[in-house]
């Protein structure tokens, strides 16, 4: 379908951006990116991690300020401040992670700050009345007495759209709002989106599954590397030009028969790490996978958010329970772990993705956040030998080049990157038989990703550890593994190796259900 | 060379942040000292000493109980309640004819008792510590009274009350408070326990994943603190010669109060014996001079709460320098974090922080 405003009509458009620019320090964010939306059209913005969709998005929301560029809407110069000025404009942004007053019920949190009032008395009845009302304008199925907390994530981003259009926004920018959906919440938010646009209201769709965004999108933008590469009509596009333009390389058609690969044991020694039958209900459901790591390996799993491969490194690393099935470690046999000191005696080392939250104890100093898992090991009965962890955490420090000033500074006061290199020595300081990395470089700058990277595979061919590498960056994906599988809701849908092992085709079967059949390992 | 030099820096830089708290309380201390010297009549004497001294190692046992507490991110206000029923079960075991050995042991087992109570509730039924450590303190003052009939009871056989006695001068009360703080400061400082306090004060989350047996270190935390608690009652009898179900109702919060100024911090990770010491010693040192210069009780405990605020307040303080020292890493990982796309939710938080 072309969009009215394609088609030669002229409509005003609702928001226009003009060339952009964003940068932190010597990094370039954005660069004169230019931007059109017109009412009642849905565009979608793809791009691989770091390609400067967040960005974009934070700067309509009013939450990041761009060096330069202008921003109207529906023709008027825009100056946002803040985030609400932004929503007083009428531009509204659903994050992934939406923020709610646990105790209201839907119909007061619809209106939070405007309820229906006669000398500032309000009753509940008119409130649910107004509530129910704006629920049933836009054919939102949603019973506003619920509490936002009792409501389901599909249901509290219906209820975010909701309170969008109580404040009669423009634009509504969506931020990978089908990450943990299930299929039929996805369908039913998309039936939503699609009134939206027949009121006129514009639609932003920042997405990572591109059959979603064939779907949904009018229009779609591809950012890479800060800049928009293209700006296409849904309907004069595919999936494998799309994906051309987010890598900036042409996609070889004959990489994506991988039957000829045939699967070679490396060596007839046991696998290292066999997972088998694993399982868990949960968004998505991890379903019956099955997996085997060998000495020295890099085996990388790469899934979009909401794949569940996060869920796999969670579950390996004793964060999670509930799964089913068995995990066999260094030739013992295991049920699921159901804690993290489980995994660790088993001999899996687990590296979580939120350093700050997860892995570090950030008031401590260097050397005591890496003795942190083997403080029986740098002790003798009870009573640490401060010496030995000194010497410990300064090895590491010459081994990962983590740049502090001392081994007694506090990890606070430490960059990202080397922040994320003390937590891996921690980790690597137990010796593991299998090291799990959950996002590892998430946050990190480039020059400390690479020295991450370099670690990570001399730990892997020197040390014989055998390494899974969770992570939803296609290129880190492809660059650090020796083999790669590929997860989708919950299942893996690919393995992918040697010259068949690319991004186009990681992405291909991350984000195309299709392609799941043609590259089937 | 100029690197060896500046590989100096960052601890001194640390030092001084991490001492400013220490230096500012020992001044504020010596400030106290000065003044009351000068306005209150028979404060220098050395009887007067000893008596602040032998009146801080009451709740002195406590605090370094509360003090392992609030380091690993608990609470306890239940050491109002355990400290009398500590001194009613030793009174009343030596009323009839234990040992006084057994009858301190008894007691101190109650206080371990309770410790563990607190501590499985927390952590396996999963009830905040302020709440927890609320109504076991009610449990326990209720308790109190039931065991005692609610009166004083008096201790027939004084020879059992040896800690009141002096040593070298010095009340045996004050010499177990300097015994204990030395064992105390011991293993906060040099022990896998006392590291692993400090780690999961600092973050729970990240000490469960380093595979800390967090909910059994919690657990023993509580009992230490329960334990000391009933055992300062005990001392508490030995200077009064009896056992009652109202004394020192205020433990808690003196305690909190004096761990606190001692530089701790309520959402633990923070915090060691040679404040909490100092903190209980202002504290004692404002009584024992506001009450020479004829103060009457409840300005005491308007100074106390000033106090508490004071030392908060330069907890902040000490935050800002902080922040200053290391804005500019952190703008650098902020900027980072962006550019990954990680930068937190834009939309308001609404959410109210989770307390305790």
């Amino acid at each position: 379908m072309t969009h009215p405003a394609r088609a030669g009509l002229v409509v005003p458009l609702r928001l226009e951006a003009r060339s952009l620019n964003k940068r932190y320090g010597a990094q370039v964010a954005l660069r004169a990116v230019d931007f059109e939306l017109a009412p009642g059209e849905a565009v979608a913005v793809v791009g691989e991690n770091g390609a400067g969709k967040s960005t974009f998005s934070k700067i309509l929301a009013g939450a990041i300020r761009p060096d330069s560029g202008e921003l109207r809407l529906d023709g008027q110069l825009l100056e946002l401040r803040s985030p609400r000025e932004a929503l007083r404009a009428g531009i509204s942004y659903i994050p992934q992670e939406l923020a709610y007053v646990p105790n209201l019920n839907v119909a007061d949190s619809l209106l939070i700050g405007r309820w229906p009032n006669r000398l500032g008395f309000t009753t509940r009845a008119a409130v649910r009345k107004e509530a129910a009302r704006v629920a049933d304008e836009f054919g939102v199925e949603l019973d506003v007495r619920r509490p936002v907390s009792d409501l389901r994530l599909a249901e509290r981003q219906l209820a975010e759209i909701l309170k969008a259009l109580a404040r009669r926004s423009k634009v509504i920018v969506l931020d990978e709002p089908t990450a943990s959906l299930t299929k039929e919440e996805t369908l039913n938010l998309f039936r939503v989106l699609r009134g939206l646009c027949r009121a006129g209201v514009g639609v932003i769709f920042i997405s990572h599954r591109l059959d979603e965004v064939f779907e949904i999108a009018d229009r779609i933008v591809v950012l890479r590397n800060g800049a928009a590469v293209a700006d296409v009509p849904t309907a004069e596009t595919t999936t494998a030009q799309l994906i051309e333009h987010m890598l900036g390389v042409a996609i070889v058609r004959a990489e994506r028969d991988v039957q000829a690969e045939t699967a070679e044991p490396s060596s007839t020694q046991l696998p290292t790490l066999r997972v088998i039958g694993y399982s868990r209900p949960g968004l998505p459901d991890i379903r019956n996978l099955n997996f085997e790591l060998r000495r020295g390996e890099v085996l990388g799993l790469f899934g979009h958010r909401g794949s569940g491969a996060d869920v796999v490194a969670d579950g390996l690393g004793g964060r999670i329970g509930d799964f089913e099935g068995r995990i066999e470690c260094g030739g013992k046999e295991f049920a699921p772990f159901k804690n993290p000191g489980e995994a660790k005696r088993a001999g899996i080392g687990y590296v979580p993705p939120e350093r700050k939250r997860d892995g570090l104890v950030l008031g401590m100093s260097i050397d005591a956040n890496i003795s942190l898992l083997v403080l029986e090991r740098v002790s003798h009965a009870g009573v640490i030998n401060r010496h030995t962890e000194q010497r410990q955490a300064t090895e590491w420090r010459n081994r990962l080049a983590i740049r502090s000033k001392s081994v007694k500074q506090s990890v606070e006061s430490l960059s990202g990157g080397n922040q994320q290199k003390v937590m891996l020595a921690s980790r690597l300081e137990v010796h593991p038989i299998v090291l799990v990395l959950n996002d590892p470089t998430r946050g990190v700058d480039v020059g400390a990703r690479a020295e991450i990277h370099k670690y990570l595979k001399e730990e892997a061919t020197e040390r014989g550890t055998a390494v899974l590498w969770i992570t939803t960056d296609a290129e880190e994906a492809v660059i650090v593994s020796d083999r790669l599988l590929v997860m989708r809701d919950g299942e893996i849908v690919g393995e992918l190796r040697s010259a068949a092992k690319t991004q186009a085709n990681a992405l291909a079967l991350a984000t195309e259900e299709v392609a799941s059949t043609a590259v089937a390992g | 060379m100029a690197g060896t030099l500046r590989s100096r820096l960052p601890s001194l830089e640390q030092t001084v942040i991490n001492g400013s708290q220490l230096l500012g309380v020992g001044g504020f201390f010596i400030a106290l000292l000065i003044f009351f010297s000068f306005r209150a009549t028979h404060f220098a004497e050395s009887s007067n000493v000893l008596n602040i001294l032998s009146n801080v190692a009451v709740v002195g046992v406590v605090a370094l109980g509360q003090a392992f507490v609030l380091i690993s991110g608990g609470f306890d206000l239940s050491v109002s309640g355990t400290v009398p029923l500590g001194g009613i079960i030793y009174v009343t075991a030596c009323n009839d004819h234990y040992n006084m050995y057994v009858a301190g042991g008894l007691a101190i087992l109650a206080g371990i008792g309770v410790g563990l109570a607190n501590g499985l509730i927390i952590t396996q039924i999963k009830i905040n510590p302020l709440i927890t450590t609320l109504a076991t303190l009610s449990i326990i003052g209720g308790l109190a009274f039931v065991v005692s009939n609610g009166i004083t009871i008096t201790l027939n056989n004084p020879n059992q009350a040896p800690l009141g006695l002096n040593f070298a001068g010095v009340q045996i009360a004050v010499w177990l408070l300097l015994a204990l703080s030395i064992g105390m400061f011991l293993i906060l400082r040099y022990t896998v326990f006392g590291r692993m306090l400090y780690a999961m004060g600092g973050n729970r989350e990240a000490a469960r994943l380093a595979g800390l047996r967090v909910d059994v270190v919690t657990t023993t935390v509580y009992m230490i603190s329960g334990g000391l608690s009933c055992f300062a009652g005990v001392m508490l009898a030995n200077q009064l010669l009896a056992g009652a179900p109202t004394v020192e109702s205020a433990a808690n919060l003196q305690s909190i109060t004096a761990v606190i100024v001692g530089g701790a911090s309520l959402t633990g990770g923070t915090g060691g014996i040679p404040g909490t010491l100092l903190g209980a010693l202002v504290l004692g040192t404002v009584a024992n001079g506001m009450t020479l210069m004829q103060v009457p009780t409840f300005y005491q405990e308007i100074a106390t709460g000033a106090i508490l605020l004071l030392a908060v307040g330069l907890g902040w303080v000490r935050g800002l320098v902080q922040h200053a020292v290391w804005k500019h890493s952190r703008e650098d990982q902020i900027a980072q974090a962006a550019i990954a796309g990680v930068v937190e939710d834009v939309s308001p938080d609404l959410n109210p922080t989770g307390g305790g």
